[in-house]
């Protein structure tokens, strides 16, 4: 797959129209990102915590599938609570 | 090249870029991973049984990834 390169000359050429959808593009996809790394840190994460015994399938059993869907949603409910106590230090 | 195909041209390249990105992650993390599991302590050669361990890893890995995936985006819609 080659990759046409982009030189600014052919960036001149994009009117304001397509420039505001590459825009709203861009930002899209970067929120595409985020989410994505915040998956893979707490797949890391999450992984280190539910998966340890050795290895005897390539699928998840159920204990570690059930470990895996708690372990993400304990963590987001710690960091919405340190976002919650901040708060308060803020306002109090 | 004119307005839309430069647009075109832009949007396949950061489409690919961000995908090989997260590619190269994920296999960062099934290699560090599974490595840490199935090769305790690396011998001469990769016996069978360790790269059966990682081949089953790698597959495990990609479902924690996919469930941990599908809890979070749940949870943002929910906390939206």
């Amino acid at each position: 797959m080659d990759a046409v390169s982009l030189n600014d000359y052919d960036l001149d050429k994009l009117n304001d129209k397509d420039k505001a959808d590459l825009r709203q593009f861009l930002n899209n996809e970067n929120q595409k990102a985020r989410v994505q790394s915040t998956v893979h840190s707490l797949t890391d994460m999450c992984w280190k915590k539910c998966v340890t015994g050795a290895i005897k399938q390539g699928k998840l059993d159920t204990t570690e599938d059930g470990c895996i869907v708690s372990c993400v949603d304990r963590f987001l409910d710690v960091s919405n609570l340190t976002m919650k106590h901040l708060q308060n230090l803020r306002q109090g | 090249m004119n307005s839309e195909s430069v647009k075109a041209e832009v949007i396949k390249q950061v489409r690919t870029q961000y995908a090989m990105n997260n590619a190269r992650e994920l296999i960062e993390k099934v290699n560090e991973h599974c490595f840490q599991k199935c090769i305790p302590k690396p011998g001469s050669s990769l016996s069978s049984g360790e790269q059966i361990c990682f081949t089953q890893c790698m597959e495990k890995y990609m479902s924690a990834w996919n469930q941990v995936s599908t809890t979070y985006i749940k949870r943002l819609q929910r906390e939206q």
